[in-house]
């Protein structure tokens, strides 16, 4: 072996120090990222099993849980005025509080989320030519109003109080559902979720499929950091935009080739281990009259919530 | 960036390092070591004791929750790495072969993977397609070289994995558990490619918990206890006679089975079985 070594790789002239002062290295956003969203899934997969057990709602039945999300997701979706989503995510935050969650990391999560998936894809809709109304910002003027088909553009474009509003109103709902959600996964671990959900008569095939996912998940993001990892090993230098889209674009068609054969392994396994359309759980825990008294409380909350 | 005068002769050193996986559980605490120019070193442990966590502290790719790596001299970290200057000379001297080949295999071909590297140091083109035919002969790689990678058996994909890394020319390589699912030819030819790269001025960073290799490599030796603590570094032979050690590091095990009617009790480990007496 020793004699088929190539001379480049005896070569060890390379300098001891290197050059100063040649600036920074900017990381692409995409690259940013996407580790970021891998990291955010990781931890969100972990933190049902590491959330503290002695909160209030983590001694809570997994069954009145559930029943209380959809309750009150129905509730953030019923109600149309700004203040009484504000209500909910006071009651929500003070939940949160109560069961001892990480409140900085937690809203960090919920408000970053809720800024993309309710503010931004609702700003369009705050603007005259979309809602009409009030201009409180006038953005620009146009030397004349324009008409087409159905569409109407006014010659001063700007944001409506009428607009602002429904965006605000979908901003709240957007990270009132979050914040219910994570509060209930993050004080519940998952097998508690599926027996839940199979008490409350939810399909089979249905709990099946978001065990699943649920796994898959975690291994599409552990596979995501390894590869962003393994990028950032053999990168010298800054890479351009251009070159962190393109590199992606291969990656998700690597991931796409990854994934379809581990669901043929997964399938093959399941099928191994004699599976049928049936989802067996076991150790279904007695209600007791806590839960009861904290489900009735919990219900009459939200009650209220709907009449204020 | 300052240089530590005292961290000079080492050409990777750990100083007092922890990390907290999800910042919560404990991957590794207080591991201090330093490894030398030209040396072949071992990180065994069992399994989740943070081997694979600490050689990627040692590649710069997760920055430590206390503590700091060194590499000549000169702190590893993602500010220092977010330097130009540092990230070049540091990514261009130190290479890391990841365990899992997969997803270290990013470009088109075989070629083009070899080819990575030698390009983005700038070095013109006839230069860096001698590098990665050089570096394909000494891996027997010329007939898959239009190939992509996952179209490679498990061995091919681990030399291509090397010798994408090789045609950087790198002073150190971290190697993450290089012999794990190979077959036997392909673990010899490794162990005797680990060899020349070492007599060639390399050093070798090797985690695993494979004993035979860490006795076949001759490396010096840091042993990972299950608490993701240093429990004793020391050479190879130290190491591994040291039955105790390994047993409370979970690395052999007590194996109790029968000869016809007799029942007996004997440590066991691959290492052990094929240990030679003298």
């Amino acid at each position: 072996m020793a004699n088929r070594i190539p001379p480049f790789l005896l070569d060890t002239s390379a300098p001891g120090s290197f050059k100063k002062d040649m600036g920074k290295v900017k990381i692409p956003f995409i690259e940013k990222g996407i580790n970021h969203l891998a990291g955010v899934i990781k931890k969100g997969y972990a933190q049902s099993e590491l959330s503290s057990q002695n909160g209030f709602f983590q001694k809570m039945d997994a069954r009145v849980k559930i029943l209380f999300l959809l309750f009150l997701i129905i509730i953030v979706s019923v109600k149309k005025d700004l203040l009484s989503e504000i209500y909910i995510w006071i009651f929500v935050f003070l939940l949160s509080l109560l069961s001892r969650l990480n409140i900085v990391a937690l809203y960090k999560k919920i408000l970053f989320l809720g800024l993309i998936f309710g503010f931004l894809i609702a700003l369009p809709s705050a603007f005259n030519f979309i809602t009409r109304g009030e201009i409180i910002i006038s953005v620009f003027k146009l030397s004349k109003s324009y008409t087409f088909w159905i569409y109407h553009l006014p010659a001063e474009i700007g944001i409506t109080r009428e607009g602002i509003y429904g965006v605000l109103t979908l901003t709240m709902r957007v990270i009132n559902s979050l914040s219910l959600s994570f509060l209930v996964l993050y004080t519940t671990p998952f097998p508690e979720i599926l027996r839940a959900l199979k008490v409350l008569r939810v399909p089979d095939t249905f709990l099946i499929i978001i065990a699943l996912c649920y796994k898959y998940i975690f291994l599409f993001a552990k596979i995501v950091e390894d590869m962003y990892l393994a990028k950032k090993s053999r990168t010298v230098r800054e890479v351009k935009n251009h070159e962190a889209r393109e590199w992606i674009t291969e990656r998700m068609a690597f991931i796409f080739r990854r994934t379809q054969l581990r669901c043929e392994e997964v399938y093959g396994a399941m099928i191994g281990r004699g599976f049928s359309d049936r989802l067996k759980l076991y150790g279904f825990r007695k209600m007791r009259i806590a839960d009861w008294c904290v489900g009735l409380s919990l219900f009459l909350a939200g009650v209220l919530l709907l009449w204020i | 960036m300052d240089l530590m005068k005292s961290d000079l002769e080492k050409i990777l050193s750990l100083e007092k390092v922890s990390y907290n996986y999800l910042d919560t559980i404990c991957a590794l605490s207080d591991i201090s070591f330093g490894i030398e120019k030209g040396e072949r070193f071992a990180i065994i442990g069992a399994n989740g004791t943070g081997k694979t966590t600490l050689l990627q502290m040692m590649n710069g790719l997760i920055d430590p929750s206390s503590g700091k790596l060194f590499f000549k001299g000169y702190e590893i970290s993602k500010q220092t790495l977010k330097d130009k200057g540092f990230l070049r000379f540091f990514r261009e001297r130190v290479g890391f072969v990841f365990q899992d080949s997969d997803v270290q295999l990013f470009c088109p071909t075989v070629l083009d993977e070899l080819l990575y590297g030698p390009l983005q140091l700038d070095i013109d083109e006839k230069d860096a397609l001698d590098r990665a035919f050089e570096v394909m002969r000494m891996l027997n790689l010329e007939n898959v070289k239009d190939r992509p990678s996952y179209m490679l058996s498990g061995g091919e994909k681990k030399k291509v994995a090397i010798g994408s890394v090789l045609t950087m020319n790198p002073e150190v390589l971290l190697l993450d558990e290089p012999t794990n699912g190979l077959d036997p030819k392909t673990q010899c030819f490794l162990v005797e490619l680990m060899f020349a790269l070492n007599d060639a001025g390399k050093t070798l960073v090797v985690a695993t918990h494979d004993l035979s290799l860490v006795d076949e490599l001759q490396a010096n030796v840091a042993v990972l206890s299950e608490e993701h603590r240093i429990e004793k570094i020391g050479g190879v032979n130290e190491i591994l006679g040291d039955e105790d050690l390994l047993l409370r590091v979970n690395l052999i095990h007590e194996h109790m089975h029968r000869h016809g009617e007799i029942a007996h009790k004997h440590i066991h480990s691959h290492y052990l079985f094929h240990r030679h007496s003298s």
